[in-house]
This record gives structure tokens, C-alpha cells and sequence, in this order.
């Protein structure tokens, strides 16, 4: 063992010069802490999951469900989030958004390019008959 | 403005998305000027993470200006330069209210299993994060501390996140003077767990890890010994030959949920996602440690449920502890640490990135290539 390991080594040897000791400190209020907090309005869907009684008065508002993914999100959180039921649907809604992203994008390019297939194809069988 | 996006497991761009604006009256924009990446970032890179949206934009470790405010906030004005802990916390709930900021009920709809976390998907909340131009900082008169005017923004900027989280980490190590310590996982939350063990006044540590480049970084920085595991037979065994067979008083894990050392565990967690994750280093910790000693866990493991032998924790006696770390608390205290020199914080800081870099350093940081031990993005140049 090093005799003295590093600057400082033991600085904070006394449990009560370290911040989180105890754990639970007594009860008071942070500093700038402010009540009541005025609750946030959205525009846009968010979901609790069914274990909580009420939405906490702020939350992010990030990407929106949508599509059969926000479908399938929107049933997850009908379970409280102590159902495995909970967090399986939730993992397989993020690999069906993927898919719904990936399609999305390429609908530009891929729409022309299935109904260029489709109608070649069409032509191709008439003309093999004819 | 630009933003890093997830685009689905192992992918993520970045893009151009709305700049973020106040959606409550204690809410602040921050004009991000430093953005880290943080190893827990990768779980959700990887796709571990349930209800990870794609476009979601990561990063929960960032520095940044002030540059507009809500009505209702006090104590920061356009200009502050301030670094922000990963939790969102109200301040005023029962947990806050007991100092566990790291689990505050105000700030996340979606999960009682933490409080809202920046840039951490839907599950903690629905906030994007800071690798990106701007961030919404909710409650910004209680989580985000001023950086003092003779302090640099990398100086402090992982007082948001991994030094306050090792820290804690060897402080629920219950550290008396002259325990042995072993650290799983020599990454940036681990070295500063090292650390943070000789502060307490730890008479040996010991880094486990199996990158070469991280051990002797550990050994270097942390002043620690090194045991790689891929070199012994069995880590455990290892662990306890070491300590006259009983094994370290004090085991911490800073690995979390994508551990190597298990096939098994990989293949059940990672592969078929039968448990949230590998927690390889969560059965080592509560095998190696002595009987009556303690685990304290850091690293990020996922719910439902993961395979731990509990059964052997419970008959040897073992003082598991665990939490989030509740940030805001361990930030004066650090910085001064910081300050006096006992600890060079942005010293473990390996690589600089522009934000529009950040998918190379996505992969730099996952594939720990080149030495890798800290990304560090400057979202608006590195001034």
C-alpha cells in the first residue's frame, strides 16, 4: 500500500465530512426550491404508467407517440411499471418505431421504385402471354 | 438547431430538430458548451433501455450559458454559466425534501424507478439531453450549480454526473479507514470511485477491469493495483486468494449492464433479453466480497428483474447499497476537491469532439478504441 496514495489521501476519513451521510438528511425543503409548482400543460401526449395516480407537474415532452409504435406505448403504460408486461411491450414498441422510421424515410425512393416493380411486372406477364 | 438523434440500436445521427423552448415557469434554455459522453449513454445507444424513442437526442452530463428564463425563476440570469446534475429534481417532494434528489417524484410520469433524467429515454421522464446546441433545464433555481468565475467549464463538468456518482459509490462502501477496496470497471465512474476511496481513507485499492489502456490509465490516475480478469482463472477466487481468502471488505460496481466475463449472462441478457442486462459484476461483487462486507452498486442496471445469487448475499451477511446518485448534494463538496487540486477531474477527459463528430465518438467510446476513456463534445466549438 502506498503511503499516501494520492493529494488529499483520507480527507474526508470522518463520515460526517462526506455530503451523503446520512443518506436521508433532515427533512427540509432544497435551496430555490419553490411551492406551489405550477404545473406544466402539454400539447402533446405523454403517458403515466398506471401505478401513479397523477401526471408529476413537470415532465419532458420529447418525441410524441405516433403510429403503431404510440399504440402499442399507449398500452404498456396501462400497466403499473412493476409488470414485466410493462417493460417487454415497451422494448418491442422501440424496435416497431425503428421499422416505422426506416419505413417512413423510405417512402420517397420506395414508393416510385414498388409501383415501377408492380407495373413492370404487369407488363412483363402481358407481354410473356401475348 | 443541431442535435445528436437515436436512430434505432447501435445508430444514432445528428440532425437538425426545434430548439428547445420553456415549457414551465421554472424552466431555463442553456446554450450547451460542453456535453460528455457517458458510458451509461451506450445501454441506451445499444438499445437496452425500454421506451428509447428514435430522435431522442442523449446526454445527461453538460455544461452550459443561460439564455432565457422562466418567470418564475430566481437565482440564474441570462449569461450564468452553470453545470447541471443528470437528475431533474423539484426540491420540494418527499425525497428531495430527504436529500434524494436521485429519486424525486415530480419530474417523471413514465417510472417510479428513478426521477427525470436528462436525455435517458422515456422512462425517466421524456426530456432531451445535452448533446446538443440547447437543452430545457426544468427546475433551474434547484438542480444546476454556477461555475465560479475562476473555474474552467471541463474543470467541472463531471460534477454532473460520474464524479459525484463514484464518490457515492465508495461512500455506500461504508469506508472506515484502511478497508481493501476493489472497483469493478476502471471507466470514468469507476476511476472516480477509486479516488474517491482514498479520500475516505482506504487503506488498498484494487481496479479489475480487462482493458489493458484502462488498467494502466487506473494505475496511473488512481494510484491503484490492477487485476486484469481476463489474465486469472477466476476473479473471484482471485479477489478472495488476495485478502488471506475471505476476500476485500468493500466491493463496488461500476460496470452495470453490459458486463463481459459471462458468457452465460450475455446470452440471457444482452442476446435474449430473458434478464435486464449482464450482471456479471453485480455476482462477482456479492461472491468475492468477505462475509459481512459491503456492495455498493453504480452501475446502471434496467428493469424487470436480473439472475443475482441473493441467496449468497443474504447468508454471508452482506450490506447491499444502491441508489441514483443524488447529485446536487456532492457538488459544492467536489468542487473543492476539485479546486485544491486533490483531484484533476477533466484529466481522465481522452478525446475532443465537435457535435457533428459525436457518431464517431459513439463508436470510439463503445468499441473503447485508441486509449478511449472520456468523450468529451463542445457543441459550439471548443473556445
Amino acid at each position: 500500500m502506498p503511503e499516501r496514495p494520492i493529494p488529499g489521501a483520507a480527507a474526508d476519513l470522518e463520515p460526517s465530512s462526506r455530503p451523503g451521510v446520512p443518506m436521508e438528511t433532515a427533512v427540509q425543503p432544497l435551496a430555490g426550491a419553490r411551492v406551489p409548482i405550477t404545473p406544466q400543460h402539454s400539447a402533446v401526449p405523454v403517458y403515466k404508467h398506471a401505478g401513479r395516480k397523477q401526471m408529476p407537474p413537470v415532465y419532458g415532452t420529447a418525441q410524441p407517440p405516433k403510429g403503431l409504435s404510440g399504440v402499442m406505448r399507449k398500452a404498456a403504460y396501462g400497466y403499473p411499471d412493476h409488470w414485466a408486461r410493462h417493460w417487454m411491450m415497451l422494448l418491442l414498441a422501440d424496435r416497431v418505431d425503428v421499422w416505422e422510421h426506416r419505413l417512413r424515410r423510405s417512402l420517397p425512393w420506395g414508393l416510385p421504385a414498388v409501383a415501377a416493380l408492380v407495373v413492370g411486372g404487369v407488363t412483363w406477364r402481358r407481354l410473356s402471354r401475348a | 438547431m443541431r442535435a445528436l438523434t437515436y436512430q434505432g440500436p447501435y445508430r444514432v445521427k445528428v440532425e437538425n430538430k426545434p430548439d428547445p423552448r420553456l415549457e414551465h415557469p421554472q424552466d431555463v434554455i442553456l446554450k450547451v458548451t460542453r456535453a460528455a459522453i457517458c458510458g451509461s449513454d451506450l445501454h441506451l445507444l445499444h438499445g437496452l433501455v425500454p421506451d428509447t424513442r428514435v430522435g431522442c437526442t442523449f446526454g445527461h452530463e453538460f455544461t452550459g450559458e443561460v439564455v432565457e428564463t422562466g418567470r418564475e425563476v430566481s437565482q440564474l440570469k441570462k449569461g450564468d454559466r452553470v453545470v447541471v446534475p443528470f437528475n431533474i429534481s423539484c426540491g420540494t417532494c418527499f425525497y428531495c425534501q430527504r436529500g434524494l434528489t436521485g429519486n424525486c417524484e415530480n419530474s417523471n410520469p413514465a417510472s417510479d424507478v428513478a426521477s427525470g433524467v436528462f436525455g435517458y429515454s422515456h422512462t425517466t421522464g421524456g426530456f432531451d439531453g445535452g448533446q446538443a446546441e440547447y437543452v430545457r433545464v426544468p427546475f433551474a433555481d434547484v438542480g444546476p450549480m454556477k461555475i465560479p468565475d475562476d473555474m474552467d467549464d471541463e474543470s467541472v463538468l463531471f460534477l454532473s454526473d460520474i464524479f459525484p456518482t463514484g464518490y457515492q459509490g465508495a461512500e455506500m462502501g461504508e469506508i472506515k479507514g484502511g478497508e481493501t477496496v476493489v472497483v469493478f470497471g476502471a471507466g470514468p465512474v469507476g476511476l472516480f470511485a477509486m479516488k474517491s476511496a482514498w479520500l475516505m481513507g482506504a487503506g488498498r485499492v484494487i481496479a479489475v477491469d480487462h482493458v489493458p489502456e484502462r488498467l494502466a490509465f487506473a494505475a496511473h490516475f488512481a494510484k491503484v493495483e490492477t487485476v486484469n480478469f481476463k489474465e486469472v482463472d477466476d476473479i473471484v477466487l482471485y479477489l478472495k486468494d488476495m485478502f488471506e481468502g475471505r476476500g476485500p471488505d468493500v466491493c463496488i460496481d461500476a460496470v452495470g449492464m453490459e458486463a463481459e466475463g459471462s458468457r452465460t449472462h450475455r446470452v440471457l441478457g444482452l442476446g435474449l433479453k430473458m434478464e435486464a442486462g449482464a450482471p456479471t459484476v453485480l455476482t462477482w461483487c456479492i461472491n468475492a466480497v468477505r462475509k459481512g462486507g459491503n456492495v455498493s452498486i453504480v452501475g446502471v442496471y434496467g428493469p424487470p428483474w436480473n439472475f443475482i445469487p441473493i441467496g449468497t448475499a443474504m447468508n454471508k451477511g452482506l450490506t447491499l447499497r444502491m441508489n441514483q446518485c443524488n447529485v446536487r448534494r456532492y457538488m459544492p463538496h467536489l468542487l473543492e476537491h476539485i479546486r485544491s487540486g486533490r483531484v484533476d477531474a477533466k484529466a481522465i477527459i481522452s478525446h475532443r469532439f465537435s457535435l457533428e463528430q459525436a457518431p464517431e465518438a459513439y463508436h470510439l467510446f463503445a468499441q473503447k478504441r485508441d486509449g478511449c476513456i472520456k468523450c468529451v463534445l463542445a457543441p459550439h466549438g471548443h473556445a
